[in-house]
């Protein structure tokens, strides 16, 4: 490895220094505050890292190889900064999760715990979007799901949670373990096939071997064809899609929160690599696959979110037809508006889904704190009736909560709206009238479920019986988070143009 | 100025609920001083520049003649502008709106009890919504103004309606977003029609106004804008969100969406679908009208069937709006006179039947007609202004509502008699149901719920006749009326260029001479009389 190569996977470096030095810090000093606020400067160093590589990169060339397994280029960067500003939000969201719950660390209570899986989470992520070999590929995946089992267990760490808590968090990480462990499986399998087919795993060898003549077709179509399903677990798009609503339901909520935006952003962002590095646009299989998964988590989301109750379900299941909008980016041939729709999507997508779980949690929160300790009511913060009246109790996480819900929607003034826009102008670009159709037809259900949400929130008489409504305390740190988040999704609503502007360089 | 205008009220809007916190009932103080502020602007436009109007050659029929225009670059990635400019069409109608706006305040002055400032709030970002939709110029600017009034608009409904307001409320939104989303599709799709012709990536009106598109294309997108269009008009078959969300609606709400939103559907087929696509309305003509002509005679039908009064009010809006798509796809300019003048004087109508509706529910609790009658006795002012507007709506001559389903009518004959005839039966429905109505209510015994104080000297518990503020928003809208009705020629006049441009295509289709100017309604109707 020369000093370039260390010099490009910077922000890598920064975050494996930074676990050690988590690790190091908690066993002589143990403090959550401390961790959380060691989490954070880890995060924005690794961002700065970031930075600093983009600027390198404008000078000289356009992508810097490290040895063959990862290759940073503008794009990775950009996702990686992403990332990184979405962990630290679920940090300041596990912090006061944490702390709602009184989870101080003792002999048996390990709050630290969470930050350093936390930042072993974002190095996969991080990873994997760098990712330019199979190999790699595989255990960054891995390394995510790895980090994501004890997070989505966490309640089962310590003595502070209740038993509802945790068996619903048994159940969740019960959950993603099996159907993670299949999906890896089959991704494997696909990666084998893909070098019996070709006798290649970096990306770019598999292109070349890919459009010469002795290629075995079938080998290599059912090979990426297992690839894409097990990427399409992770991004959960029907019909592998049956583990979210239940994971979803049961993790604590800012890990729910980590699984919807980072796993699956990194997880796009691998797929569009993969996508014009490897070469996957032309293979025909891929083409139908995404195309009938684009339309199935479109219509079959949006249908089944309308029978939900429990708002951390209908995110679950709303998110499952937002990645099928942003799969339309995918099916197009040109490469520069799908790229640019498939991300401004997807910043869309991980700014407003974190704003809706960072309300939830912080409902959840405080109506933890508030004292409802009576079992069996631990869900009772997640049902719709909980919110009756949320505007009225308190302003900012209704508004917030709010515009959030009209940005899932895809209603002007917000991020969402833009990012529907480009998915529609990808679609009216590639002449896919059906999957247009289908986001059409999507987006009319989806508008009810969001409606009744929204509506919820504005009703006029808030429930009394609802213990601790009347007021609603939030930490100083969730105000912040979430008025930087509606701030955002206003400004990249109103003026889209320097994110367009990022975005577009990135191609050209 | 057209920015200002709506700067003015978007954050009017936002300051009402802080006026409305310091000091209870400022927010509606607020909001009337910004509306008449906003008028001041509007008016102070037409002082400065309709005397420059008539300089400008008027045979220009490619370039629009704007009366003013802002554009600033937006969202260069894409070509897309803030581009606003004012017309003939966009100030009538934008008068239209800050009046009823005005109207709606006053007639509604002190029913609103809960949570004033955020009513007012959503009141007037509804209306900053409107002005946007009647004066964007730019594809995508308009789509966003279109959406951006549904939102205020939704929670006005869903806040402040009637028992059923959330399921009306969703149900509004749902038609309106999902039409939307295909207009949306549609203007996309004509952009890149437009890029791969030019090279040009570009949102902005004239620019796809002058592009080329291949018959079959145009068809598609044509019915893309129709059907987003069709279901704010509303017409058959789909109009179903119009009776609940009018009935649920506040009375203020209700008048918004009769008197303004309801117009921003004929707008757009005005301003873009015609102007746009002439060759393929040309051929969608024949149905449109159809859908025109049933939803008059349907509206009318199911307007008699109904017991609740609003709810009659609201499906007589769908009868009077069908004579605005007859009017409009039949492409003459009797007709499409006809539309225009409709939109004004339906919109005074039933703005002021709304509003004596939502009165009467307001005292009554109740819209139910049966729950009525013998109004007359008690509150007489009110029940002469129920009259009054009801023999409007059923289109008494003299007044605006005739002089528009006649010229209507008039122009759709010429175009196909049988629908016109059909249509027709819509104003003996119209007679039908205005006069049931006006019976139910206002004569015969007095109900329970009128007379329910023994002593017949006094008024019932809790009934007044009408206050004087309210007395004189009515008798405004009634002269006004009677002055569309008696001499419509200035309202027509204003509104001349944008019938031209619309015009313009379909005669390039037929090859007919080009009106220079709109002869009086007295000429056009000798022209007519004398055309096979």
């Amino acid at each position: 490895m020369t000093a370039m190569e260390l010099y490009a996977i910077l922000p890598l470096l920064v975050l494996t220094a930074g676990i050690v030095l988590l690790m190091l810090q908690v066993a002589f000093f143990r403090s959550h505050n401390a961790a959380m606020m060691t989490t954070v400067t880890v995060l924005v160093t690794a961002i700065l890292a970031c930075l600093v590589v983009t600027g390198e990169l404008r000078d000289t060339v356009s992508s810097l190889p490290a040895t063959t397994m990862l290759l940073i280029d503008q794009q990775a960067l950009f996702i990686c900064v992403l990332l990184l500003l979405a962990a630290m939000a679920v940090a300041v969201l596990g912090h006061s999760y944490l702390r709602a719950r009184q989870v101080v660390p003792s002999a048996t209570d390990h709050p630290e715990a969470f930050y350093i899986l936390l930042l072993l989470c974002l190095l996969g992520a991080c990873t994997l979007v760098c990712a330019s070999h199979f190999a790699i590929f595989f255990l960054a995946l891995e390394l995510i799901s790895l980090a994501l089992y004890p997070l989505l267990a966490f309640p089962l760490t310590g003595r502070a949670f209740q038993n509802d808590e945790r068996g619903l968090a048994m159940e969740s990480a019960i959950k993603y373990l099996l159907l993670s462990a299949i999906a890896s499986a089959l991704g494997l399998f696909g990666i084998a096939l893909v070098y019996g087919a070709t006798g290649a795993l970096e990306f770019s060898a598999v292109a070349a071997a890919m459009s010469g003549q002795n290629v075995s077709a079938g080998l290599m179509q059912s090979g990426l064809a297992l690839v894409l399903a097990a990427m399409a677990f992770k991004l959960s798009l029907v019909p592998f899609h049956l583990w979210t609503p239940d994971v979803y339901q049961g993790a604590p909520t800012p890990v729910t929160a980590l699984i919807a935006t980072v796993s699956k952003a990194a997880a796009v962002a691998i797929l569009l690599r993969l996508m014009s590095v490897s070469g996957w646009s032309e293979a025909s299989i891929i083409g139908s696959l995404l195309t009938l998964m684009a339309i199935a988590s479109i219509v079959g989301g949006n249908l089944l979110a309308l029978l939900q109750r429990d708002i951390k379900r209908l995110l679950a299941y709303s998110s499952i037809a937002h990645i099928g909008y942003l799969t339309v980016a995918f099916l197009i041939n040109e490469q520069t508006l799908g790229g640019e729709a498939a991300l401004y999507f997807l910043v869309a997508y991980v700014v407003t889904t974190l704003g809706a779980f960072a309300v939830i949690s912080l409902v959840a929160d405080n109506a933890l704190s508030n004292g409802s300790t009576d079992p069996g009511e631990a869900l009772a913060p997640f049902h719709i009736d909980y919110y009756t009246g949320l505007f009225w109790r308190s302003p900012l996480l209704g508004t917030c909560l709010a515009a959030m819900l009209l940005s899932l929607a895809g209603i002007p003034l917000t991020i969402g709206f833009i990012g529907k826009f480009y998915i529609f102008a990808a679609g009216v670009e590639g002449e896919l009238w059906l999957v247009l159709g289908a986001v059409i037809v999507g987006s009319a259900l989806g508008l009810f479920y969001y409606l009744r949400l929204l509506l919820t929130l504005f009703q006029r008489a808030p429930m009394p019986s609802v213990a601790g409504s009347s007021v609603l305390a939030i930490p100083v740190t969730g105000q912040l988070l979430l008025v930087l988040l509606s701030l955002t999704l206003l400004t990249l609503g109103v003026f889209p143009q320097p994110l367009i502007n990022w975005l577009h360089a990135l191609y050209t | 100025m057209l920015a200002l205008l709506i700067a003015l009220m978007a954050t009017g809007g936002c300051f009402a609920p802080l006026v409305e916190k310091a000091r209870p009932g400022g927010g509606r103080w607020l909001t009337l001083a910004i509306l008449l502020a906003a008028c001041a602007l509007l008016l102070g436009e037409v002082a400065a520049f309709s005397p420059t109007r008539g300089t400008q050659p008027l045979d220009s029929l490619a370039a629009p003649d704007w009366w003013q225009q802002v554009s600033l670059p937006w969202i260069p990635r894409f070509g897309i502008r803030f581009s606003l400019a004012l017309d003939g069409l966009s100030f009538a109608l934008l008068l239209l709106t800050l009046a009823m706006g005005l109207f709606a305040l006053l007639a509604t002055w002190s029913q609103v009890k809960y949570r004033c400032g955020f009513f007012y709030a959503n009141y007037l970002w509804v209306l900053a919504g409107i002005v946007g939709v009647f004066t964007a110029v730019d594809l995508f600017l308009f789509f966003f103004f279109w959406e951006v009034m549904l939102i205020p608009m939704l929670l006005l409904i869903a806040i402040w309606g009637y028992e059923a307001r959330t399921a009306a409320a969703i149900k509004f939104f749902i038609f309106t977003q999902a039409s939307s989303l295909l207009m949306l599709v549609a203007i996309i799709a004509l952009v890149f029609i437009h890029y791969r012709a030019t090279g040009e990536v570009t949102f902005a009106y004239e620019a796809l106004l002058s592009s080329q598109r291949s018959p079959e294309a145009a068809y598609w997108l044509m019915l893309g804008f129709f059907v987003a269009f069709a279901v704010k008009l509303p017409s058959i078959p789909f109009h179903t969100w119009l009776p609940d969300a009018h009935t649920q609606a506040p009375t203020a709400g209700s008048i918004l969406l009769a008197a303004i939103l309801l117009k921003t559907g004929a707008y757009g087929l005005i301003r873009f679908v015609l102007p746009l696509f002439p060759e393929a309305s040309q051929t969608f003509a024949p149905v449109a009208m159809a859908l025109g002509a049933i939803s008059v005679v349907y509206g009318a039908v199911l307007a008699f069937a109904q017991s609740d009064m609003k709810r009659l009010v609201a499906y007589s809006s769908v009868s009077h709006m069908g004579f605005v798509l007859l009017g409009i796809y039949a492409f003459n300019v009797v007709a499409f006179q006809g539309a225009l003048v409709q939109l004004f004087a339906h919109g005074l109508s039933t703005a002021a039947l709304f509003a004596l509706v939502g009165r009467l529910q307001h005292q009554l609790h109740t819209r139910d007609m049966g729950h009525m009658g013998g109004l007359w006795s008690t509150l007489p002012r009110l029940s002469a202004f129920v009259l009054f507007f009801a023999v409007a709506s059923l289109g008494l001559p003299g007044l605006g509502n005739f002089v528009a389903e006649f010229l209507v009518l008039l122009g759709a004959f010429g175009r196909s008699a049988p629908l016109a005839v059909f249509a027709a039966l819509g104003m003996i429905g119209a007679a039908i149901y205005a006069l049931v109505m006006v019976q139910r209510s206002l004569f015969g015994p007095p109900s329970a719920q009128v007379s329910s104080t023994p002593d017949a000297g006094a008024l019932p518990q809790g009934l007044t006749d009408l206050s004087v503020r309210e007395w004189l928003a009515l008798l405004a809208l009634a002269l006004t009326l009677v002055f569309i009705g008696l001499r419509p020629q200035p309202l027509m006049d204003s509104v001349a260029p944008a019938i031209e441009k619309a015009l313009a295509g379909e005669q390039a289709v037929t090859s007919k001479p080009v009106a220079r100017s709109v002869p009086t309604t007295q000429e056009m109707t000798i022209n007519t009389g004398g055309r096979p």
